[in-house]
């Protein structure tokens, strides 16, 4: 019997994730996605099938996800990230109960079951308890937000920070540096307050253990601190966490191929060609 | 009119629903008298037998609310203000009236803002109560009649108990018939999908109520010559929220590959399931039918028992509503700022899982803008139900 590969195409708000499989993942790539996403897709699959030294056609089955998996025209079904991101972390670590997302724009809670999603919050509207607040705050305190995390915990005394709110937690960061507070202090309050805002968030689905910690936000190691010091105890991540979501999409090609197998049915499958989103012509 | 002999059931629905108001316009040129309500707690079977037609105001969810905000703060729930905002644009500019329900804070707190600012020749407040005991139903029973000598009045009429059983056996064949339309949804696959329901039944509420009972009656035909297509497997839907009155979000359960089979709103179920009985005072069924039969989070019920069977009697119908339609999954669909369905979400979403159907839990803000948010959560949602 021939090969199978399973790619996965995670197009989330911030960052474009390729992954492609057998039984493991031989080859991924993370890009940014920028306003151009629709054009991206392609240009990703096709780094990520350089990477594997395959070529497009003998990739068994396509599955996009992320809030642009409408926009990859080579897939063969579009996945919701909930399950991808369930599945992805069931794969890794099946003793998971409860997953939280930190993603670029948005935050989600996935409770799981048997390596199931079978519920799920989700915030994409306000840029409280996502990625974007630290951006937004980080630009202010002229800091790279890659430098956020390993700064907060040289804080001796974590600030308060009252606004969730990014614009107004921006003003208020302005307003107690200019009080005197430390800046690894302020930061370190800024980590809380994002923890907060994301832990009463989840709290709506019944948090059980064990906790794992995905997206961006899991590679802030001051947010994964100050998630455990509200939920008291250790959460687990995932070996690469920005990739849970992709690696997740992937798995369920696989599964929905063995599946079709087993049926005899016969899949349809988009054309395996590389061309852009035609979505406004 | 020759153009209703060719165009009818769901085509009509289409037409009556494109241009909401359409048939209300061509109506008042031949001197129709057209009364305008808000929510389903306006007794219409008193509008009807003081020879009015009872025209129910929507709002756009496809139109943002610029007019509105200028009378309406934003802590007025979007649904309100958006159906404000469309009357202030001229939508409903046929109207002789508007009659305004004690139905919830949104509704009851901008009557005068209706009253003084559309300035129609009639204006009423029902001040409907919101408790279910004894002493409700017989204030309520007072209010009803204040209604019924104060239209009259308008009319120039005195409305008599003859004319109002007329009213009610009509309005209960309309309701009949929207009962016989969900017999339909009951087959696998649905005879006819969610989206065609709520077509029809808004283009039902903008239309007299004879011309809508002829509209359901065509739409059951039509539908019923379709026969039974075997398609495959999909999950069967609930929907359960306030004032639905756009088909949009109905289409986008279907089109994320689900059937909406069954649901509790308005246009729908809630207000269509039940019927008035005919009492030698129709006065006394009509207020026993919307005090105590049209279950809404904005009539409180009081406690009947324990917990479990306090429940039982403020949701059971939605329980008993996905037993007999098949009912997979239900998704609540709630209004940000809707105070009456925000109160009783908790309950309701615990009462249908605890019966072992998975809820899906949306807050919406009344406009399309959202429509991308949204459909990543129902086709989750789905995904699960799987």
């Amino acid at each position: 019997m021939r090969k199978q590969y399973f790619a996965g195409v995670d197009i989330g708000s911030t960052m474009t994730k390729v992954v492609i499989m057998d039984q493991e993942v031989i080859a991924s790539v993370i890009g940014a996605t920028g306003p151009e996403h629709r054009k991206l897709a392609n240009r990703v699959m096709e780094e990520a099938l350089a990477k594997a030294g395959l070529p497009f056609d003998d990739i068994t089955y396509v599955v996009a996800t992320g809030y642009g998996r409408i926009n990859v025209p080579f897939a063969d079904k579009q996945i919701t990230e909930i399950s991808c991101h369930a599945k992805g972390v069931a794969y890794f670590l099946p003793e998971v109960r409860t997953v939280v997302d930190i993603g670029g724009q948005d935050s989600k809670g996935i409770k799981l079951k048997d390596g199931r999603a079978v519920d799920f919050v989700m915030n994409d509207k306000c840029a409280a308890g996502t990625g974007r607040f630290l951006e937004v705050t980080a630009e202010g305190l002229g800091v790279k937000l890659e430098d956020m995390g390993k700064l907060s915990l040289t804080a001796k005394n974590a600030v308060r920070i009252a606004n969730t709110c990014t614009v107004f937690a921006t003003q208020e960061v302005v307003s107690k540096l200019a009080e005197g507070a430390a800046l690894a202090d302020v930061i370190a309050g800024l980590h809380e307050a994002i923890a907060a805002r994301i832990y009463s968030m989840v709290g709506r689905l019944k948090v059980e253990r064990e906790v794992a910690l995905t997206g961006g936000g899991a590679k802030n190691i001051g947010l994964v601190r100050a998630l455990e010091a509200k939920l008291g105890y250790k959460v687990l991540v995932p070996p690469e966490p920005l990739l849970t979501g992709a690696i997740g999409a992937a798995l369920m090609g696989r599964d929905i191929v063995k599946e079709a197998e087993e049926k005899g049915t016969t899949l349809v499958r988009a054309e395996r060609r590389l061309t852009e989103a035609t979505f406004f012509t | 009119m020759p153009e209703k002999a060719v165009v009818k059931g769901l085509a009509a629905a289409e037409r009556l629903y494109q241009d909401y108001g359409v048939r209300a316009r061509e109506l008042k040129k031949q001197g129709q008298k057209i009364l305008g309500y808000l929510c389903a707690f306006v007794p219409l079977e008193i509008v009807t037998a003081a020879g009015f037609m009872p025209f129910r105001i929507k709002g756009d969810v496809n139109e943002p609310i610029t007019k509105a905000d200028t009378e309406m703060e934003t802590i007025v729930c979007p649904l309100v203000r958006s159906c404000f905002d469309m009357a202030l644009k001229g939508n409903y500019d046929f109207l002789e009236g508007i009659v305004i329900p004690h139905a919830c804070d949104s509704i009851c707190r901008t009557y005068d803002v209706w009253k003084y600012t559309l300035n129609l020749p009639y204006a009423h407040f029902i001040n409907m109560p919101h408790t279910t005991g004894d002493s409700s139903l017989d204030f309520y029973r007072d209010i009803l009649n204040t209604f019924r000598t104060s239209l009259g009045r308008f009319a120039g009429k005195e409305i008599s108990d003859q004319e109002l059983a007329r009213a009610v056996e009509l309005h209960n064949r309309q309701r009949a018939k929207v009962r016989e339309l969900y017999e339909l949804r009951k087959a696998s696959p649905p005879l006819i999908s969610g989206e065609e329901v709520a077509r029809v039944l808004i283009a039902a509420i903008s239309i007299p109520v004879a011309e809508s009972i002829e509209l359901l009656g065509d739409v059951i035909e039509e539908v019923g010559q379709r026969g039974s297509t075997p398609a495959p497997k999909k999950a069967r839907i609930m929907v359960i929220g306030a004032q639905v009155d756009s088909i949009a979000f109905i289409k986008l359960i279907e089109d994320s590959g689900a059937w909406v089979v069954a649901d509790d709103l308005c246009p729908g179920a809630r207000e269509f399931m039940s019927s008035v009985d005919l009492t030698a005072d129709p006065i006394e069924g009509i207020a026993e039918r919307y005090l105590r039969k049209v279950k809404c989070g904005r009539t409180y019920r009081e406690m009947k028992g324990n917990y479990e069977e306090d429940l039982e009697d403020r949701f059971g119908h939605m329980r008993q509503m996905i037993d007999d339609f098949k009912v997979d999954g239900v998704v609540l669909y709630i209004y940000k700022y809707c105070d009456p369905f925000g109160f009783e979400v908790p309950q309701i979403k615990s009462y249908i899982e605890a019966k072992g159907t998975p809820v899906l839990y949306l807050e919406d803000e009344y406009s399309m803008s959202t429509i991308g948010r949204l459909r990543t959560r129902v086709q989750a949602f789905l995904e699960m139900l799987g």
